[in-house]
């Protein structure tokens, strides 16, 4: 049973506020991780305006309130006869589908350019919990690699009640390792998932290019789906940081370099798109989807994204 | 440049805080931790040469700012072109002496100069005071326009004129204009043999100086004209030195030619004979070349009867002196000049200083009873060489102080050491010391008779007053007795005796009159040195002139001849361009975050 949204009682009367829409600042205080990513999950559900499967192998799981939009061929118009109640009939997939959610943990990643935001390791975890609960509720088998510069968790992919439990539990490890070797864990997710299924890979990209497409390459060899989310922060976009001239250190490697943003933020900008270009054109070419996301952006968005993919899958 | 409150330029220091900012920026700054430094860094490799140009562009605006800042604070002032010049009190010192006469590039110098002086002219405004100053010593002073009908009228004076005179009345005129700028514009040929001359002199003015260019041409002309002997009675030579060989002469007296050949020695001789008495208006006139301002030169010349003369008996050396006078026709016996021992004074005559000591006082008694103005004082002795004309190097043995008696004027004609040894006054010729051998040995040379002759003709009457040849525009002293002076073309011009005038810039003959005679003659030709049309170097001429440099095109002069007029307070100008500074700067700093917004 999908938990109730707690603001929903005080949501404007235009209707319920979304949970997948909100703003990720916002919704994060609200609760555990856990607890978010079952109103994430209900909200973006919620959002599908029809069951995300249908057919023989689709078996019926529970009635939910009808709302405006819903497809009428999924009335339940017996017990709409019998008792009056608008209701819609929903269904959950039986699937053996296995995926494996790759999260870079790495030092980068636990960062944020203004304290009122998250920092990409947040961000990311969350979407990987609502991301997990998600395809669970689809009875898919899920897993999670954690690696910084070495993998920090393996949990193998797995469709039980208690993944969810193990994931979320997971996701609360300690990291932050001082480089990321994303080859590695994209290597170890190809070697737990046999058969065909689905790798999505939650990294801010601050990697080695050429490892990762090896790896991807690999992956698509295997005949995985592999999905890409780059986790970026609004001033990795922009470099709108708010400061002068300073000294800007990196946070891993150490490496420093003075500058003044006002003076070179068209050149980055210029050249953040231009790694950007090159990681979509890289990853299509080994068949891999790319989408780029900002922390700034409600959960819904990459949430969407990603089950966008594994909904195109058998 | 002048600045007003220098104590601002200080401020200029602050010039050095962007400065420092800039060398100092990079250890400077938060540190920032920025897990994206690897983009960082590709941009700002990639990016580099665009960020440091823009970075030193946006150094040297803040420094340029900075800088105009105090600079308009320390309120300079300065020249700035464009904006025209205060009023300018200017003066044009015009050299249009003889020289200035000569053909250079199809032209003569003096239209050159006018042109350069036409050109100052023209850049000057109504607010400024205006004089033209010509060698003749003329100070015309007015607006561009009445200048310019002056520049237009004016012609080569018939002389070399007074540069430094000049000069020193155009610092008059624009020193009596009392405006805030002046200045002393000065256009001359650079003529070598009148620039030499001049004493070094800065002035208490700033010059301007336009040296005419151009290669001066090659110049033959005559040099000097002598009448032999001096008056005529009635015949006489006249000798011409020329420079150059081969050219046409002629001679003219009273309007006709007398005489006419090819020199091919540099020498005109031309014997005339049988011209009426009285003064003559003649010339020696050579064929045109490119300066015509020494192709003619003027003499006058007196034709008279040999004077009458009575030798003192009592002197040997004046009876032969006589006698060799008469047999050669330049006197006649038993006239009334006479000419012996100051014992026996009258007037005229040429009278000698007594031989005995003893006879001094009955000397002077007689000089008193005859009316010479002049008494012998204490015997002095020698030898000691003789200073005058004529006299060929004859020494002095004996002689007498001569004293002067109250209104006593007379010319030296010649001394010895620091004495008067001759004076000669209106019909008398005083000699200090005694017509023998013993008191000087001008008796036994052959340059007695000669003296004799030579006093006998200018100084006692032999002759209708003398011939003064001068040069143009100097001051000359009227003659005794003289009421007017006749011009070339007949007209008189009354003058005062023993009055001062400013001889005529043209050259000609001028006759002296007394009533309707005519008493002698001011002949004004160009000095020889004109004649040398050699130009010094420009930088040499500006050196003696005191000018900075000296200026070759009308249009650098105007420029010069303004250009520290031409100066104003800076500070306006200088905040101005302190503010595009800042909008420029504003706009560079700026233009990253602008271009980011369009995109």
């Amino acid at each position: 049973m999908p938990s109730s949204f707690p603001i929903q009682m005080s949501a404007p009367a235009t209707g319920p506020l979304r949970p997948d829409l909100m703003d990720p600042r916002t919704l994060a205080a609200l609760g555990r991780l856990e607890v978010i990513s079952r109103w994430l999950v209900d909200g973006v559900l919620n959002g599908l305006h029809r069951s995300p499967k249908k057919g023989f192998s689709v078996e019926f799981a529970e009635h939910r309130s009808y709302q405006p939009g819903d497809d009428l061929r999924f009335m339940d118009w017996k017990v709409a006869a019998r008792a009056d109640k608008w209701l819609i009939k929903q269904y959950e997939e039986e699937t053996n589908l296995r995926a494996t959610i790759v999260l870079d943990v790495s030092k980068s990643m636990d960062w944020a350019s203004t304290p009122t935001l998250l920092t990409k390791r947040q961000y990311a975890e969350q979407v990987v919990a609502a991301l997990s609960l998600l395809l669970l509720r689809q009875r898919d088998a899920v897993g999670l690699i954690r690696f910084d510069d070495q993998i920090r968790s393996a949990i193998k992919p797995a469709s039980r009640q208690l993944q969810f439990t193990r994931l979320v539990a997971a996701l609360g490890e300690s990291a932050g390792g001082p480089a990321s070797d994303a080859g590695s864990a994209l290597r170890q997710a190809a070697q737990a998932v046999k058969r065909r299924g689905m790798v999505v890979l939650v990294s801010d990209l601050l990697l080695d290019p050429q490892d990762v497409d090896d790896a991807v390459r690999v992956l698509r060899a295997q005949g995985h789906d592999v999905t890409v989310l780059h986790i970026l922060d609004p001033a990795e976009r922009s470099f709108e940081l708010g400061v002068g001239e300073s000294l800007f250190v990196d946070t891993e490697g150490g490496e420093s370099l003075a500058a003044t943003p006002a003076e070179v933020r068209d050149a980055y900008v210029e050249t953040v798109n231009e790694a950007m270009a090159e990681w979509r054109a890289r990853l299509s070419a080994s068949g891999a989807v790319y989408e780029p996301i900002l922390t700034t952006e409600p959960f819904g968005v990459p949430l969407r994204r990603a089950f966008a993919r594994r909904q195109r899958l058998p | 440049m002048n600045f007003l409150a220098p104590w601002a330029l200080l401020l200029a220091v602050v010039a050095a805080v962007p400065l420092l900012l800039h060398l100092l920026r990079r250890r400077t700054g938060d540190r920032v931790d920025f897990p994206a430094l690897r983009y960082l860094l590709r941009a700002e490799r990639e990016h580099a040469r665009e960020v440091r140009l823009r970075n030193l562009l946006l150094l040297l605006v803040r420094i340029a700012m900075v800088l105009a800042i105090a600079g308009a604070l320390a309120r300079p002032v300065g020249p700035f072109p464009g904006i025209g010049h205060p009023p300018t009190a200017l003066a044009i010192v015009l050299d249009n002496s003889a020289s200035s006469a000569a053909v250079v590039g199809g032209s003569t110098i003096l239209e050159a100069q006018k042109r350069a002086a036409r050109a100052v002219l023209a850049a000057a405004s109504d607010a400024d005071r205006l004089a033209l100053v010509t060698m003749d010593g003329e100070v015309r002073s007015g607006s561009p326009e009445a200048l310019e009908a002056a520049l237009d009228a004016l012609r080569p004076i018939d002389g070399a004129g007074d540069l430094a005179a000049a000069l020193r009345r155009a610092e008059a005129a624009v020193a009596a204009a009392a405006l805030p700028e002046s200045r002393v514009v000065m256009l001359t040929d650079g003529q070598r043999s009148a620039i030499a001359v001049l004493a070094a002199d800065s002035g208490a003015v700033e010059r301007s100086l336009y040296v005419a260019p151009g290669e001066r041409p090659m110049n033959r002309g005559i040099a000097s004209v002598r009448l032999e002997p001096p008056y005529w009675n009635p015949r006489g030579a006249v000798r011409a030195q020329l420079i150059g060989d081969s050219v046409a002469w002629r001679v003219a007296i009273a309007g006709r030619s007398v005489a006419r050949g090819r020199s091919t020695d540099g020498v005109v001789l031309a014997r005339v004979q049988d011209l009426p008495r009285g003064w003559h208006a003649g010339s020696v006139e050579l064929d045109a070349d490119d300066y015509r301002g020494d192709d003619q030169r003027h003499f006058a010349v007196h034709v008279g009867d040999a004077p009458g003369l009575t030798a003192d008996a009592a002197s040997p050396f004046l009876r032969e002196a006589v006698a060799t006078l008469v047999t050669s026709g330049r006197a006649r016996t038993g006239g009334q000049v006479f000419i012996g021992s100051a014992l026996r004074a009258r007037r005229p005559a040429v009278l000698f200083a007594p031989s005995d000591p003893l006879e001094v006082a009955a000397a002077n008694r007689a000089l008193s009873r005859a009316g010479v103005p002049w008494q012998f004082g204490l015997r002095r002795e020698g030898p000691a060489p003789l200073r005058g004309a004529s006299l060929d190097g004859a020494t002095a043995t004996r002689w007498f102080a001569l004293t002067p008696l109250n209104g006593a004027r007379a010319d030296t004609i010649a001394r010895v050491g620091s004495d008067a040894w001759a004076v000669a006054g209106d019909d008398y010729v005083l000699v200090a010391s005694a017509a023998d051998a013993e008191a000087t040995d001008l008796t036994v040379r052959a340059a007695f008779v000669p003296w004799i002759d030579l006093l006998v003709s200018e100084r006692l009457g032999a002759a209708e007053g003398r011939a003064l040849e001068v040069a143009a525009a100097v001051r000359v002293t009227v003659p005794t007795g003289v009421d007017a002076l006749e011009y070339p073309d007949g007209e008189r011009r009354p003058v005062t005796a023993a009055s001062q005038i400013t001889a005529p810039t043209a050259a000609g003959v001028y006759f002296w009159r007394r009533g309707a005679a005519r008493v002698g003659a001011l002949v004004v030709n160009a000095e020889a040195r004109e004649s040398e049309l050699a130009a010094m170097p420009a930088d040499s001429v500006a050196a003696a002139l005191g000018a900075p440099r000296a200026e070759s095109t009308p249009e650098s002069l105007a420029r010069a001849a303004f250009a520290a007029g031409g100066r104003r307070a800076l500070d306006t100008p200088l905040l101005l361009l302190a503010l595009v500074l800042v909008v420029a700067e504003s706009w560079l700093a700026r233009r990253g975050h602008a271009a980011r917004s369009a995109d």
